[in-house]
């Protein structure tokens, strides 16, 4: 005992001061749109190659739009690696959390004028919607964490405790009953095995309470969308607060979710 | 890997298998159907390194069980029940394992042979648990969902007090229709559904996969991807023999070691991101080779690798060497050798009780089996003997890692594959994942598509082993069992 004591103190603090650093350079991350010049649909090589059907490629010449969903991109890079002009690129960024569904899909043009739409509108200029109008978790949340996947999102939203991410520090706890928790985490894509087990926990929550939709799957089924299991996602089952892409997430970008999902008034990202 | 394809009638199977099962060392590697008018049995030769492939066509929807003489078959027969509808006659509990009350019984998913759909009816696919009788037996019932961060499978204990008279375990809540859709995606697409399987086994899911496409497409890959693929899998193995370690040291309170365990699983994770460029090294094993080559990230994993030794050494000897650990663990949750045998246990379960399979010394995969880490195994079968194996293949593992890593060749990293599969052939993949063995099998119709993709997980195998260790147990060890087995819910249930 006192051995492992002298060796934990030794140890020193193995927490990471700065939140939601990006990503090692080694890593591939997930893909982000550029405005690099897009060929139009002469080349839809990228959604050729993406496995979950998440990138469209329209007009040609002039005026081309590519539309990235992250919600159903399995981060697999191949998109990153197939684009010939620079369109489609790395995002070492790990806050990747938004509240609305439709922050998640990414579109940029080559007509004159057009960016590279940011995920997420800017600070102040649309209201954030937000399905609880009260910031009553702002300063603690419970999570249960109902796992209906493949177990990699489990495993990083346990490393979010651990002590190097320690979400624990934001007041975040993760609770073994649906009856002490305020926030619901789905992992997975819910299929028809899963689905009124799911159900029955959300039901088991004492309001307020909220969903959040840990990883690809969780947002649209990802990889298992449209199969005869009906595992398309937590979406067509609950009202969704918060969305965290990935596959699985980065333990920063499972904190940042749930951060968003604590307070109302934080802008998805930081200006 | 190549496989031999015999055809064996139906009432020839029982002999067969059972002469086969014989022989020293052979073993039984899965029974499955193609489409419903067949059953298929894959049968392994480790020492050979060889395995065949046994048809018995049908003509009707039942067949004579095997259970009752191999007890190993039962799991699988319950499973070719979900997916085909044929009726094992004789299985002495013949029920869903897969697909719930959800799934309407006339389904039957992977069915698409000529005859119409078998004799599943409503009450079948109702899950009946066996039912423990006697004075002040009582059930306790846990899951699907758990109280930790996990994946959801039912425990029903029937205990009497404080002790497990028997476990039933009913899974299948994970069923995402996997196998399927390894048909209907185009193939080359195909690895991506695989490694979704069960993505704390990617790496190995991957390997097994790319394994048996390149055996339809009799490709070699170059010696360099090899060397990266024995890399990515052993990362793995240690990244995740690291937490399951840690799991332990929570279930028995020695919470200091698991959080100084919690950190080093960064380090692991740290050794995929400078090999594959991301945390569960996804998409980096390809058919043909690998994705990416990391350069002269090696020389850093070569390094990093040994701080991580020096590091994990240190704090599972606190862990190991602690008189308490050891006391909690002796003897808990038993399996004997000869039922580990019968029931066919594979990976730590199997080492565990002293059974030396590793398909790292048999089947070609990476660089396996000519530079392989050794084969190790304890004895007693308990909790303790898991948990031993464990931490003696963690080291192993990074060991070769730290040796691997300073001498991988030069040259390419992967070869050109052509468009098409070959028509009317097999493919099969045997991995020695970290929870053990896993066997990919492909099947490829006349026009050169794939009309059958079977995955077999090491849970696949050890579930039972599970009922059988809790057996006679206190309930409160059944979290103590469940962890030294460690096993996965999603890809049994896929």
């Amino acid at each position: 005992m006192l051995k492992l004591l002298t060796y934990l103190i030794s140890q020193g603090i193995a927490t990471a001061k700065e939140l939601f650093p990006p990503l090692d350079e080694a890593c591939i991350g997930m893909p982000r749109l550029t405005s690099g010049p897009c060929l139009g649909d002469s080349c839809d090589a990228c959604a050729r190659v993406c496995p979950t059907d998440a990138i469209t490629v329209q007009g040609n010449g002039e005026r081309t739009t590519v539309t990235l969903d992250r919600g159903a991109c399995i981060a697999c890079g191949l998109c990153i690696e197939t684009c010939p002009t620079g369109t489609i690129a790395g995002d070492l960024s790990t806050d990747v959390a938004r509240r609305r569904r439709q922050d998640l899909v990414l579109s940029a043009g080559s007509a004159p004028g057009t960016e590279p739409s940011a995920a997420s509108p800017a600070p102040g200029v649309e209201p954030i919607a937000t399905g609880h109008a009260t910031a009553i978790f702002r300063k603690s949340l419970a999570l249960r964490v109902v796992s209906t996947g493949c177990s990699a999102c489990d495993l990083e939203i346990g490393a979010a405790g651990n002590p190097i991410f320690d979400m624990e520090r934001f007041g975040v706890s993760v609770v073994a009953s649906p009856r002490a928790a305020d926030a619901l985490v789905v992992t997975g894509p819910a299929g028809k095995g899963m689905q009124s087990a799911l159900l029955s926990c959300y039901e088991a929550m004492s309001e307020p309470r909220l969903v959040i939709a840990a990883g690809t799957c969780s947002i649209s089924g990802g990889i298992h969308k449209g199969g005869y299991a009906e595992a398309n996602g937590v979406d067509a089952l609950l009202p969704v607060e918060v969305y965290i892409p990935g596959c699985p997430p980065h333990p920063w970008s499972i904190i940042h979710g749930i951060m968003l999902a604590m307070d109302p008034n934080k802008p998805d990202v930081e200006p | 890997m190549k496989v031999k394809r015999l055809e064996m009638a139906v009432p020839r199977r029982l002999p067969a298998l059972r002469s086969w099962l014989e022989q020293k060392e052979r073993r039984l590697g899965l029974i499955s159907s193609i489409d419903g008018e067949q059953l298929i049995t894959l049968v392994l030769d480790p020492r050979a390194a060889a395995a065949e492939l046994w048809e018995s066509p049908l003509e009707a929807d039942q067949y004579p069980s095997l259970t009752p003489a191999i007890p190993q078959c039962h799991w699988f027969e319950r499973a070719v029940f979900d997916l085909f509808g044929l009726y094992a006659d004789g299985h002495p509990r013949l029920k869903g394992v897969l697909l719930h009350e959800e799934y309407d019984p006339q389904f039957q998913p992977l069915r698409t042979g000529a005859r119409p759909p078998g004799i599943v009816s409503t009450a079948q696919r109702r899950h009946e648990f066996l039912r423990v009788e006697g004075e002040g037996v009582y059930e306790l019932p846990v899951g699907p969902i758990h109280a930790g961060i996990i994946e959801p499978g039912h425990f029903r204990l029937s205990c009497l007090g404080e002790v497990i008279l028997n476990l039933e375990i009913r899974l299948g809540y994970l069923h995402r229709g996997v196998e399927k859709r390894m048909t209907q995606v185009p193939w080359g697409k195909g690895r991506f559904v695989a490694e979704a399987a069960s993505s704390d086994t990617a790496v190995a899911n991957a390997l097994a996969h790319a394994i048996a496409i390149e055996a339809l497409l009799g490709i070699e890959v170059p010696a360099r991807a090899q060397f990266l693929r024995s890399l990515a899998l052993e990362v793995e193995r240690i990244a995740m023999h690291i937490i399951d370690i840690g799991g332990m040291a929570v279930d028995i309170g020695f919470l200091g070691i698991a959080s100084s365990l919690a950190r080093m699983r960064g380090s692991a994770l740290r050794l995929a991101d400078l090999l594959a460029g991301s945390r569960f090294m996804r998409g980096f094993i390809c058919p043909g080779g690998v994705k990416r080559d990391p350069g002269a990230n090696l020389a850093k994993i070569h390094q990093s690798v040994r701080q991580l030794n020096f590091a994990v050494e240190k704090i599972v000897s606190m862990f190991l060497d602690s008189p308490g650990a050891q006391e909690r663990l002796e003897g808990v949750g038993r399996v004997s050798p000869s039922l580990a045998r019968e029931f066919g246990l594979v990976g730590v379960a199997a080492r565990g009780c002293g059974i030396a399979y590793d398909t790292r010394a048999h089947f070609e995969h990476g660089t396996f089996p000519r530079y392989a880490p050794p084969v190790v195994t304890e004895s007693a079968g308990d909790a303790l003997s898991r948990i031993r194996v464990r931490v003696a293949e963690l080291f192993n593992s990074m060991s070769f890692v730290y040796n691997l890593s300073d001498a991988v060749p030069d040259g390419p990293v992967l070869t050109e594959l052509p468009e098409n599969l070959p028509p009317d052939s097999t493919g099969l993949g045997i991995v020695e994942a970290y929870r053990g063995e896993l066997i990919h099998l492909a099947f490829t119709d006349a026009a050169g598509r794939i009309k059958r993709y079977v995955i077999k997980d090491p849970s696949f195998n050890n579930w039972t082993g599970l009922s059988i260790a809790v057996r006679n147990n206190l309930v409160a060890d059944f979290p103590i069992c469940n962890k030294s087995f460690s096993l996965s819910y999603s890809g049994h249930d896929l």
